[in-house]
């Protein structure tokens, strides 16, 4: 019999999940990958370990990473799209592949073209190892730099093309694991992300963190000492019309709390929040010990204002005092949130398969929610809705036996 | 070998276990509490069964049963634990005992499912008081039950609905809406986070509770109080786990927290645990693990062969079956005959066994005792000073060493490392014998809690422990060896580690 062949659409932690397990079971697979890296968002966070790990499932990504480019029934499409999708299985898949981009055949990962270009940012660094290659272009300042791309690269990795590159794959079945987009917190404008260095967003903690080993300031490098955490940043709330939890930024947080914290003790840390999430079975004793090391305040601040030095200040109600005070921190992260994918729209009209009432693909078995109402065509991770990267993993799990059954493999 | 696979619980999540697994053709026994009439066709039963002893390996358990007084014997290739959730009432944190205007939030459910009950007891404009997060965290589970009784209550004509609660827990889909919805229909939530003042006096009931912003008491008497239950590990599981030679994980549950474990693992091959028995589930979730459990199933005992290569080999001729191995395997691998035997199909890799042996009886494959003295020589006489060899798990430091070198971190110029499979298979004569060569040794393991071998970076410590004795005794300054833990994705932590120890074989 001839293998069957699948096609996975986003290469974060959920598609390169699905592309392992089906690989193992001897399917072979084709992974679309829109950016210059496979991981997705999860490649970028850290350990947030204390003494003991805190199973926020940050290595799992880099271990299934390596799992992925080690195996050769996957074939990787970097910095590659969806252009049309045929309406049935088996379905005949276009893909574009950029117009520049770097040939992992060619590049030594030397990184000549990164230190050469690094006032542009052009060219982007991955953020693991396994990350090959490990340098990309940056899409967003292609335009600006149209000819610095030119021989640039000693050993002609470089590919500058006149025009995308569009190719044809069959596929028997298709799983869409096309991921969130982070909430842009710039349009809480009262928080002045984006204007106020020291205010960062969970993912500019996660890469400093993992960048640095510690929290560093944006402003001047130095160690955190006062962090701020304010929670539900554009998740649970009915301005924005985003009704849902994020499920993650309360596990974030509070990891990435402790975890500083451990690191340097004399840190103060403030989480201030609406309701506090479970981080897993062993919640109620990690939650105690966070109660030891966070001061915990319910209620969500509604504006900051910076101070000279980079300080950012806030009215702080502590509804167990009764009455608001000012207060300074050195550090504010923005815990924001599991928005649905900005492209999911274009998704489902290429694919046939609808959004729920939030944006996120539908599924349309409460059972399960990988299945879609569309024969050989399955979600998993983000795309489906706000999950952890644990869930992600189990779900993709589930979206490659659901496929590995429709295609017959397995009864 | 078999295929023939055990699933053992009671309830929905172990019937569709075992019906999925029977769809896909393999042997399925379902064991467990009560009578599981809804299995499929294709799936023995057996009844109110107990687990009390298994042995084998997996490919070839042996399960001894007790059932309804008699003992049962099967033979399995894989086990499942797919456990129930265990529900009690907590009515009596809130001093409450239950009656017909107390309820637990089942008996509640119950009442308003029962169409003719559901009329006698909310006609007539009832205030309905659900009393939650006070005794317990709660989970998101929980929570959507509370949800869709507040929904359900605000449909009805004259009745409202006050929620007195700690932290909402609204990390599942459609929760946020559910709980918006109620409240766009009149429901009210009040959010403390100290448990209310309840008074039950014969029908008369009473909650008060201090606002700090209005600085005043408010004081409810609702017609009806609900009040939350806990839902927790069956109880059995200690009981299992032991029968089953497996992990008890937090809380109670079978599975550690152990991302390696994940999804549906536990420590020992062969035997998985979906569903409630790993976590608090809802069915949706355990299908999910289900579906994965069999994947897993699949990949161990697919097509009825397996094919794997040793990984530890004992050596009968040295081997005195002291059992040391047996005990310290983290992986239940191994067992014995007269003398120590290594299941391949269960064993890890690890290696803990062959470095804790007394007889040095037991070798690994790619990292035998020889290999890895080869390897510290070779560290000896790399170039680079001053010299420093770091032991690294191949799942964590080793990872985090290579991104170090791969971005460009700064390294100490005389660092060597060497790869080892857990932090567990570092010798104290390893430790030992790279001191006596290079200038600092580094043994790198993998945090607590998530070492894939459970133990081995336990096992590591007390190594370096023992050699800090051991250093002591001949006068070589300890500062020379240190002891870190470490995850594959902290290449800045794996740099100042390493050039810590830089600094201070310089100073010494
Ligand atoms: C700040 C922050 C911190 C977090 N920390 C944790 C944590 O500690 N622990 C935890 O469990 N979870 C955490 N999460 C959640 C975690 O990020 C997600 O569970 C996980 O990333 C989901 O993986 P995914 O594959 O579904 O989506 P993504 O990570 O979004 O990956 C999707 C991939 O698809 C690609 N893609 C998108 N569109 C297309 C397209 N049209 N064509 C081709 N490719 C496409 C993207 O480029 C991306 O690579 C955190 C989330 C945030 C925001
Ligand atoms: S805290 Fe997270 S990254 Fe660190 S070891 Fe644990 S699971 Fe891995
Ligand atoms: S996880 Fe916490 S911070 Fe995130 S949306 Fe939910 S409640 Fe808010
Ligand atoms: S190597 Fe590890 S898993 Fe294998 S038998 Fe020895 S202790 Fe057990």
């Amino acid at each position: 019999m001839k293998p069957k062949k699948v096609t996975i659409i986003g290469g974060g932690i959920a598609g390169m999940t699905a592309a392992w397990e089906l690989a193992e079971s001897g399917v072979t697979v084709d992974l679309i990958e829109k950016s210059g890296f496979l991981g997705g968002h999860a490649i970028q966070y850290t350990c947030k370990a204390t003494s003991e790990c805190l199973n926020c499932g940050a290595c799992s990504v880099e271990k299934m990473l390596k799992n992925v480019v080690e195996n050769d029934n996957i074939t990787v499409h970097l910095s590659t799209e969806i252009e049309e999708i045929g309406k049935a299985s088996p379905f005949s898949v276009k893909i574009k592949k950029s117009a520049v981009f770097i040939d992992g055949a060619k590049c030594t990962n030397c990184g000549i073209c990164f230190d050469k270009l690094k006032d542009t940012g052009l060219i982007i660094r991955g953020y693991s190892k396994n990350n090959l290659p490990l340098f990309a272009i940056n899409p967003d300042k292609l335009a600006d730099n149209p000819n610095s791309l030119k021989e640039i690269c000693p050993e002609g990795a470089i590919v500058v093309n006149a025009a995308p590159a569009v190719s044809k794959l069959t596929a028997d079945a298709v799983i869409v694991a096309t991921g969130f987009t982070p909430f842009n917190a710039a349009r809480k404008g009262t928080y002045g992300y984006g204007r106020f260095p020291n205010v960062i967003n969970g993912l500019d903690m996660e890469r400093i963190k993992r960048q640095n080993g510690f929290l560093a300031r944006p402003s001047d490098g130095a160690p955190a000492k006062k962090i701020a955490f304010i929670q539900c940043v554009g998740s649970r709330d009915e301005n924005l019309g985003n009704l849902w939890c994020s499920q993650v930024c309360c596990p974030y947080a509070l990891r990435s709390a402790e975890s500083l914290k451990h690191k340097n003790p004399d840190l103060e840390i403030t989480v201030f929040y609406m309701d506090i999430q479970n981080t897993g079975k062993s919640f109620p004793v990690f939650y105690e010990s966070c109660k030891n090391d966070i001061r915990f305040i319910r209620s969500i601040p509604v504006d900051i204002f910076p101070e000279e030095n980079g300080d950012l200040r806030m009215r702080l109600f502590d509804e167990t005092q009764g009455s608001p005070e000012m207060e300074t921190f050195d550090v504010v992260v923005l815990s924001t949130g599991i928005m649905p994918n900005t492209e999911n729209k274009k998704l489902s009209g290429q694919m046939g398969i609808i959004l729920d009432a939030d944006g996120f693909f539908a599924f349309a078995d409460d059972l399960n929610k990988t299945a879609t109402a569309k024969g050989g065509i399955f979600i998993a991770g983000t795309a489906q809705g706000p999950k952890t990267i644990a869930d992600s993993m189990t779900q993709a799990g589930q979206a490659a036996a659901g496929a590995l059954k429709y295609l017959g493999v397995t009864k | 070998m078999t295929t023939d696979v055990l699933v053992i619980g009671g309830g929905a999540a172990a019937v569709q276990a075992a019906n999925r697994l029977s769809t896909a053709e393999y042997p399925v026994t379902l064991a467990g509490p009560g009578q599981q009439q809804t299995a499929g066709k294709g799936v023995e039963v057996i009844a109110g069964a107990t687990v009390i002893d298994v042995t084998g390996m997996p490919g070839d358990f042996t399960v001894k049963l007790a059932s309804q007084g008699k003992a049962v014997t099967k033979k399995a290739g894989v086990i499942v634990v797919a456990s129930e959730l265990a529900v009690t009432p907590l009515l009596g944190a809130y001093g409450l005992t239950a009656g017909e205007t107390v309820l637990s939030l089942s008996g509640f459910e119950a009442l308003i499912s029962d169409d003719a009950k559901r009329g006698k007891v909310l006609s007539g404009e009832k205030t309905v008081a659900f009393l939650a997060g006070f005794a317990q965290e709660g989970n998101p589970l929980l929570m959507k039950r509370i949800l869709t009784c507040v929904d359900h209550l605000t449909g009805v004509t004259g009745c409202t609905a006050y929620v007195y609660i700690n932290n909402i827990k609204v990390a599942d889909d459609g929760l946020e809406r559910l709980y918006k919805k109620g409240r766009d229909k009149g429901a009210t939530y009040f959010k403390l986070q100290q448990a209310p003042s309840v008074s039950q006096d014969g029908n008369n009931l009473s909650i008060t509770f201090h606002d700090p912003v209005l600085r005043s008491d408010i004081e409810l008497s609702p017609d009806i109080i609900v009040c939350e239950e806990s839902l927790t590990a069956d109880p059995t599981h200690p009981a299992l786990a032991k029968a089953l030679r497996i992990d008890l994980g937090p809380m109670g549950f079978l599975q550690k927290e152990n991302v390696h474990r994940l999804p549906v693992g536990s420590n020992r091959e062969g035997i998985f645990v979906v569903g409630p028995g790993r976590d608090v589930e809802n069915l949706t979730k355990s299908r999910a693990d289900i579906d994965n459990m069999l994947l897993r199933v699949r990949a161990l005992i697919g097509d009825g062969s397996l094919s794997v290569t040793a990984k530890a080999v004992v050596d009968r001729d040295k081997c005195v079956t002291c059992l040391t191995c047996y005990r310290c395997c983290p992986h239940g691998a191994i067992t014995w005959d007269n003398k120590a035997i290594i299941s391949p199909v269960a064993c890890q890799g690890c290696g803990i066994c062959a470095s804790e042996c007394p007889m040095d009886a037991i070798q690994l494959a790619d990292f035998t005792d020889a290999e890895m003295m080869d390897r510290v020589k070779a560290a000896a006489n790399a170039a680079g000073a001053p010299k420093i060899v770091a032991f690294c798990c191949r799942n964590s430091a080793y990872e985090a060493g290579m991104m170090a070198a791969a971005f460009n971190y700064e390294l100490p110029k005389g660092l060597q490392m060497i790869k080892v499979p857990c932090a567990g298979k570092v010798d104290i004569q390893y430790i030992l014998n790279a001191l006596a060569v290079v200038d600092g040794v580094l043994v790198l393991a993998c945090h607590t809690g998530n070492c894939k071998s459970e133990v081995g970076n336990t096992y590591a410590k007390w190594r370096v422990n023992d050699a800090y004795r051991k250093l002591e005794m001949v006068g070589i300054k300890k500062e020379r060896l240190v002891f870190a833990t470490l995850a594959s994705n902290m290449a800045a932590d794996f740099a100042r580690i390493a050039k810590d120890m830089e600094n201070i074989v310089r100073e010494l």
